[in-house]
């Protein structure tokens, strides 16, 4: 079916269809510039953390403290923000601490992105592994700063980033769109990009290869950090509040769209694009879901249901191709390379 | 003096090679250090009440214990864990009826169905472990909360007959004035299943298979093992684990919260169990050092404000500790995998 | 009473678009030892696994103990005392001898509950049949590949084994080793035990087997006595062309400085004080058996186990190896002995693998991989080397085992090495494309590559190199700098003689 690209063209009738069918279903809810305006402005945090769940996939592992990364640094910039800026401070001055902010997370959540490639490369520890013992650090720390609690109330022009307009169209789905960009190029352009795809392809064929395993998957978790830093940062300002505990439910969500989005849990393949649609996918059903009024418990029995489902139709559908080439009735298909 | 004998020249070296020996030492010093601070650490009450604790923990550990020794990974334990408590005391609230076995019987059955999906799951798809049983985490947490229900049943509204449980104990001494303290009959349980889980591992086909399959799974189909079975055998076995664990804890804390408890703590037993030893690759680990890694976790918990540290920092310490423990076993391997050696001696 | 064991009758079997056997005939009588060659593709495997019952024939019978089966399975075979073990050797590492060599046994017998003492009788019982003393509680994970052999030999016997089939067994023993398992076989033959050979190491056909089946293209072009045979009938009757082979000619007047020059290199327990240097245009063999150090030397000269102590000099500069980045930036390539598990992405796409090592000539100005360079390097040396394939963007998985050598080179040649160690690389190699390879590498060394072959094969050696160091023990022991002044059982004799094993 299409050849190389079929799981690509699958994903777009499915986003386009799913669309509809809602369109259909909710007259007059779903189809409304509110809608796209609030759905548009939801999912870039969420799609942040997928694409940072893609990477990691990409190189062979996973990060499953990519929500933990994200309420630590968004704990510590809303530290920044609450308690540095008293309430009448002069703009410029405001500027920086906010800049401040912006520039701590990056920095803590490359660190911790540092730390998890260290462990998994340096040590050898398997990445389901460190990063669930990351997961607890990161978050532990988290709540150790703020006693559980939450911290709200940031200065309203730090406010823009995550509740601000460009033109009609939300500022965190400018900042993804710019991300995601960056990432696919990145992926697919640069030594670095194509080499995670190598080492979680084969990491002995890559050594054999002349790439060192050990930086590239350290930068890769490096990149994973900072894609979840990043993340924190529209959170916090989309939401006005941080709390440890924060997005717990993104981490599912964010496998299930990538598995969904066609990315080999076993490393070597996967594509922002395929990703980007997942990230659709998902947050038309959510919209939905929420014009609904279903509960956030339903929500989580479906999110679940939902990647079990899209698992065993790949089992099927790998079933089916291989059959289809010992019968010689299909020719050996390529899997898809992203962007080539 | 064939003791003496047997001491002198046993294997010492080999100690030093098992990860079990390393816990124990950990766990002796911190007993050590915090016995010092609080001498009442060590006092057989003390300990009376951190093996009743630690019995719920230890249950599931051991399941997931079995899990890893396949070479496979269970987060979902917890949600059919809560699912099974949540429905046998709903349903014996309802039913009006105050009867423990009942209970048991209703929290392990669903143990077990919750279980078998799983087992399907991974042995008919042969769907990867950690994603496949992230999914039916959701699947069963959802799907409890909103399909079975999501109140709360308090100390009034549990049927005695868990107070009672809880409270059972194996026998009882009297303290200097005059009250009674004792050893909880969770100790009793916990043994019993150790004992059987040992059994089963080392006695039986069946247990050696899990250690096949973890060891080499194509060998193991190829020597004849059924994997399906076995795999059924291994998450149906964690569901019941988590049924019987279920009520136990239930009769502990004399309330249940579905949306609250159990779920959540993932992460510390799966802690205990690695740090025992246990590879996260199948093959190897071993029962009691997952008890002693059950040991330090809980030791853990319970002594932070001893220790000076708020309860806030117990995540972090869960975490720190596994990031550590892990870190040292998994780069003692690396080294030596990194090392060619092709001559015994040097040239 | 019929002396045949095994009987093949017209068996055929086809996968999509390749008959793998075609109309296959053969015996093997009680007792025999039996070799089966052919070269890669020829059938082999097929044939090995049709007779275990793993894989059912399309036509033909198979007679096992004068009991006609058309269709086999895989019990029935086990029950007939047909004992297949595998190139992975199928053990389970984390669990000890006793239980590796006893549980198919138990299992067969349905039991349920494991008794051990039953388990470590069984077992010892096993070992002793083939005179080996082992550690029963040892983990199978820590023992030598040799021993995990036996293992699996072992276990073999415990069912009653009457043939006994063996998967390129040799390749990873030591002379010693070999020796050792020649032993146990002819044991086993003494007891009426049959062992059916599969190998691509003709030197060992000719050492141990009584009768040689060979398999060409999937026919089956005949069995025969071994005393009958000579090395050279044996090639031409695996490959139905008489390999003209001719020696390699280095022009010494062209004596230029050393391309590269590798002084007092040592690894702690691998190697020690090699040196040795080679120029433009030369193509130096280092061989040895295996653990002789050789493969430790050229894996440290490329940066995966990067040496202790010395010196590489490359054009007189020295440089430093750390890691095969470096090796490759000095100029050095390697051609891996497995290529295909350690050389291509196999389900990647052929472009994908070519430039996996030379991603910096392709990056353009902003530091992105520019498709106009990507696509000319790719198509270049997919028709310098002549790949082929009708899109460079299928997977290298699309291609035949020969294209996939191809591609497996000319990722390599896109690097533009000044040197580049070929190790084993005509192992699994059919003869034709072996020769192809072989016309390849004299090819760069007359552009003034400097080349190394590392290859146990000694014929290979002396026909393609102009000089060849001999490795025993991690060290050089003997420099032939005149390969026609030399032969085969010269060179043999010298790496396996004892004095070098002792003097060292």
């Amino acid at each position: 079916m299409f050849g190389r690209h079929s799981k690509m063209w699958t994903l777009f009738i499915m986003m386009v269809a799913l669309s509809a069918i809602m369109s259909a279903a909710l007259p007059g809810k779903f189809l409304r510039l509110l809608n796209f305006q609030s759905m548009f402005s939801q999912f870039p945090e969420f799609g942040l953390l997928s694409i940072a769940m893609m990477v990691a996939m990409i190189s062979g592992g996973i990060d499953l403290s990519v929500v933990a990364i994200t309420n630590l640094t968004g704990v510590v910039s809303a530290l920044i923000l609450t308690r540095m800026i008293p309430a009448g401070m002069a703009g410029p001055q405001a500027f920086i601490i906010m800049a401040l902010a912006v520039v701590t997370a990056i920095v803590i959540s490359g660190l911790c992105g540092l730390l998890n490639g260290v462990v998994i490369s340096k040590f050898g520890v398997p990445p389901i592994l460190a990063t669930l013992g990351t997961q607890g650090l990161f978050l532990g720390i988290a709540i150790a700063i703020t006693e559980g609690h939450g911290i709200s109330t940031f200065p309203e022009k730090f406010l823009f980033i995550g509740s601000g307009m460009v033109g009609g169209i939300p500022m965190p789905f400018i900042i993804f769109v710019v991300i995601a960009v960056l990432i696919f190029l990145f992926m697919n352009k640069t030594k670095l990009g194509l080499s995670i795809y190598m080492v979680g392809s084969n990491p002995t064929v890559s050594r054999f290869a002349g790439i060192d395993n050990d930086n590239v998957l350290i930068k890769t978790y490096v990149v994973t950090g900072l894609l979840a830093g990043l993340s924190s940062v529209v959170m916090i300002s989309r939401v006005n509040s941080m709390r440890p505990g924060y997005g717990a439910a993104y981490l599912l969500q964010a496998i299930l769209v990538v598995i969904l989005g066609g990315v080999d849990p076993y490393g070597g393949f996967g594509s922002v694009l395929g990703v980007t649609m997942g990230i659709i996918i998902l947050q038309v059903l959510q919209s939905g879901f929420n014009i609904l009024s279903f509960s956030p418990f339903f929500k989580k029995f479906i999110w679940g249901m939902m990647l079990l489902v899209v698992m065993v139709i790949n089992f099927f559908v790998a079933k089916y191709q291989q059959r289809a080439k010992k019968l010689g009735t299909q020719p050996v298909e390529s899997v898809p390379s992203p962007g080539e | 003096m064939k003791l003496f004998d047997a001491v002198k020249t046993y294997d010492y070296r080999s100690l030093l090679k098992h990860n079990e020996t390393f816990v124990f030492f950990v766990l002796l010093g911190f007993s050590i250090v915090v016995t010092i601070i609080n001498p009442s650490f060590l006092s057989i009450e003390n300990l009376f009440d951190l093996a009743k604790s630690s019995a719920g923990m230890a249950i599931l550990a051991i399941g997931v214990f079995i899990v890893l020794l396949s070479g496979g990974i269970d987060v979902s334990f917890t949600a059919v864990a809560i699912s099974a408590q949540y429905i046998a005391v709903k349903t014996l609230i309802i039913l009006g009826i105050d009867n423990l076995a009942l209970a048991f019987l209703i929290s392990c059955s669903v143990g077990i169905a919750l279980g078998s999906i799983n087992a399907f799951l991974i042995s008919i798809f042969r769907l990867p472990t950690l994603i496949t049983t992230l999914g039916t985490l959701s699947v069963f947490h959802g799907g409890l909360l909103e399909f079975v229900g999501s109140t709360p049943f308090y100390s009034g509204q549990i049927p005695d007959c868990f107070k009672s449980f809880g409270l059972a104990q194996v026998f009882t001494l009297v303290r200097e004035d005059g009250t009674k303290f004792g050893l909880s009959l969770y100790v009793l349980i916990i043994l019993g299943i150790v004992v059987v889980t040992w059994i089963i591992l080392r006695y039986t086909m069946l247990g050696r298979g899990i250690y096949a399959i973890g060891g080499n799974r194509e060998a193991a189909e190829r020597a004849g093992f059924n994997i399906t079975r076995i795999q059924f055998f291994i998450y149906c076995y964690v569901g019941f684990l988590a049924g019987i664990m279920a009520i136990m804890h239930l009769a502990m804390i004399r309330y249940a919260t579905p949306t609250l408890s159990i779920v959540g703590t993932e992460l510390s037993v799966i802690a205990a169990v690695v740090l025992g030893g246990a590879r996260i690759t199948g093959g190897s680990g071993s029962i009691l050092g997952t008890l002693l890694g059950v040991a330090l976790i809980v030791a853990l918990q319970k002594n932070l404000v001893l220790m000076g540290l708020s309860s806030y920092w117990h995540q972090f310490l869960v975490g720190l500790i596994i990031i550590v423990g892990v870190s040292i076993t998994y780069y003692q391997s690396l080294r030596r995998s990194q090392q060619r050696v092709v001559f015994t001696e040097e040239l | 009473m019929n002396e045949n064991l095994l009987e093949i009758r017209n068996v055929s079997k086809a996968y999509v678009g390749v008959q793998a056997l075609d109309k296959v005939d053969m015996t093997i009588r009680k007792g025999e030892i039996h070799c089966l060659v052919g070269e890669n593709g020829s059938g082999k495997s097929t044939l090995i696994k049709v007779v275990a019952g793993v894989v059912r024939q399309d036509e033909g019978e198979i007679i096992i103990n004068e009991k006609l089966y058309r269709y086999l399975h895989a019990i029935d075979s086990i029950r007939e005392g047909v004992q297949i073990i595998y190139q992975d050797l199928s053990l389970f590492p984390n669990l000890t001898l006793a239980e590796n060599i006893s549980l198919n046994q138990e299992i067969e017998r349905s039991r349920k509950v494991i008794n051990w003492k039953d388990i470590k009788e069984i077992a010892r019982h096993a070992l002793d049949e083939i005179g080996e003393d082992l550690d029963l509680d040892e983990r199978v994970e820590n023992i030598s590949v040799a021993s995990k052999q036996l293992v699996a030999i072992s276990r073999a016997l415990t069912q009653d084994a009457k043939l006994i089939i063996m998967d390129e067994p040799t390749s990873s023993l030591t002379r010693d080793e070999i020796s050792r398992l020649f032993n146990v076989i002819t044991d086993l033959q003494k007891r009426g035990i049959s062992t059916l050979f599969v190998s691509h190491k003709l030197s060992e056909v000719f050492e141990i087997a009584e009768r040689v089946s060979i398999l060409r293209d999937g026919k089956m072009v005949g069995t025969f006595n071994t005393e009958e045979l000579d090395n050279d009938r044996l090639v031409y009757l695996m490959t139905g062309k008489k390999v003209e082979s001719t020696i390699y000619k280095f022009d010494e007047k062209k004596k230029k400085a050393p391309l590269i020059e590798v002084r007092n290199l040592s690894k702690s327990r691998n190697f020690k004080n090699i040196s040795f240097s080679v120029q433009e245009g030369e193509i130096v063999g280092i061989t040895g058996l295996l653990g002789s150090g050789r493969s430790e030397l050229a894996l440290a000269l490329f940066g995966m186990f990067p040496a202790d102590s010395g010196e590489i000099l490359l054009e007189g500069k020295r440089v430093s190896i750390e890691n095969t980045q470096d090796a490759i930036n000095a100029g050095i390539g390697y051609l891996p002995e497995d290529r295909l598990n350690q050389g291509l992405f196999i389900e990647h796409s052929i472009t994908r693998n070519i430039i996996v090592t030379i991603l910096e000539k392709l990056l353009n100005k902003f530091g992105f991989i520019s498709a106009k360079k990507r696509e000319e390097l790719v198509h270049e040396w997919v028709n310098r080397l002549k790949v082929k394939t009708p899109n460079v963007e299928s997977p290298a998985q699309s291609l035949s085992g020969g294209n996939q050598q191809r591609l497996v080179l000319a990722k390599w040649l896109a690097t533009n090495p000044r040197v580049f160690i070929l190790d084993g690389p005509t192992i699994g190699v059919d003869i034709a494309s072996k020769a192809t390879i072989h016309q390849i590498v004299r090819g760069l060394a007359e552009n003034g590559m400097g080349i190394i072959i590392i290859s146990d094969e000694i014929p290979e050696v002396l026909q393609n190199c102009n000089r060849v160091l001999v490795m025993a023990k991690g060290k050089i022991i003997h420099e032939v700098k005149d390969v026609t002044s030399v032969t085969e059982d010269e060179v043999f004799s010298i790496m396996s003689r004892k004095e070098a094993y002792e003097a060292v």
